[in-house]
């Protein structure tokens, strides 16, 4: 799972950081930087209370598509 | 948001160590339990469960607490002082019962060691019962 650039600056375009976003969600900052680094698949419950959070959609947020795509390894 | 207050990652992680805890723990069993087949008795019963039991508890915790999946987002933000001051203070007045206890017991030969593993054992148990009532009993006050 590659790392989830559109997170990252979606959250940096309203100048919030992984803790503000957490505490929005309810989850610990260690589960968003999880997520931006693609260390972690979240549910789909959590992408909308995400996507809520920044004003984007999920298409925005979590739709892979060519140029930010997962590469299988090896 | 389940009883713990963990969140899905933490709820999963936790999942995950618990499973492989517990195989872990069943083959620690299995092991033991060979090498008593093969007549090779490393302690006597019940200290060898016991021990076994507690290194896997251990493992489990240190684990848990090492992938930040032992205490929830809601609680990262509390300082639960009175509680950790009261767990610290029970778990020093423990270790000290348990030492007082086994300075008094000599140690002479294995059947001492095993009529001492009960008491401690059942003694340790009743203890953390104890703490935990506490625990909830303050968490309900607070």
């Amino acid at each position: 799972m590659g790392k989830n650039l559109k997170l990252k600056s979606a959250r940096a375009a309203l100048d919030m950081s992984q803790k503000d976003i957490a505490d929005a969600v309810g989850v610990t900052r260690q589960t968003i930087n999880a997520i931006e680094n693609g260390d972690y698949n979240p549910t789909i419950k959590l992408c909308i209370a995400i996507c809520k959070v920044l004003n984007k959609t999920l298409n925005d947020i979590f739709w892979e598509d060519d140029n930010n795509e997962s590469k299988p390894v090896g | 948001m389940n009883q713990n207050q963990l969140d899905e990652m933490q709820t999963q992680r936790k999942n995950n160590i618990g499973n492989q805890s517990f195989l872990l723990l069943m083959y620690m069993l299995m092991i033991d339990g060979g090498l008593y087949g093969f007549g090779f008795r490393w302690i006597d019963y019940p200290a060898n469960i016991m021990i076994i039991v507690t290194i896997c508890a251990g493992i489990y915790l240190i684990r848990l607490i090492n992938s930040n999946a032992y205490v929830g987002p809601s609680m990262e933000n509390r300082r639960p002082v009175l509680r950790v001051m009261l767990t610290v203070a029970m778990t020093v007045a423990i270790a000290a019962g348990i030492v007082v206890l086994l300075r008094h017991a000599s140690f002479t030969n294995t059947a001492q060691l095993n009529e001492m593993s009960a008491p401690i054992m059942f003694i340790t148990g009743a203890i953390a019962i104890i703490i935990a009532l506490v625990t909830l009993i303050i968490r309900k006050s607070q």
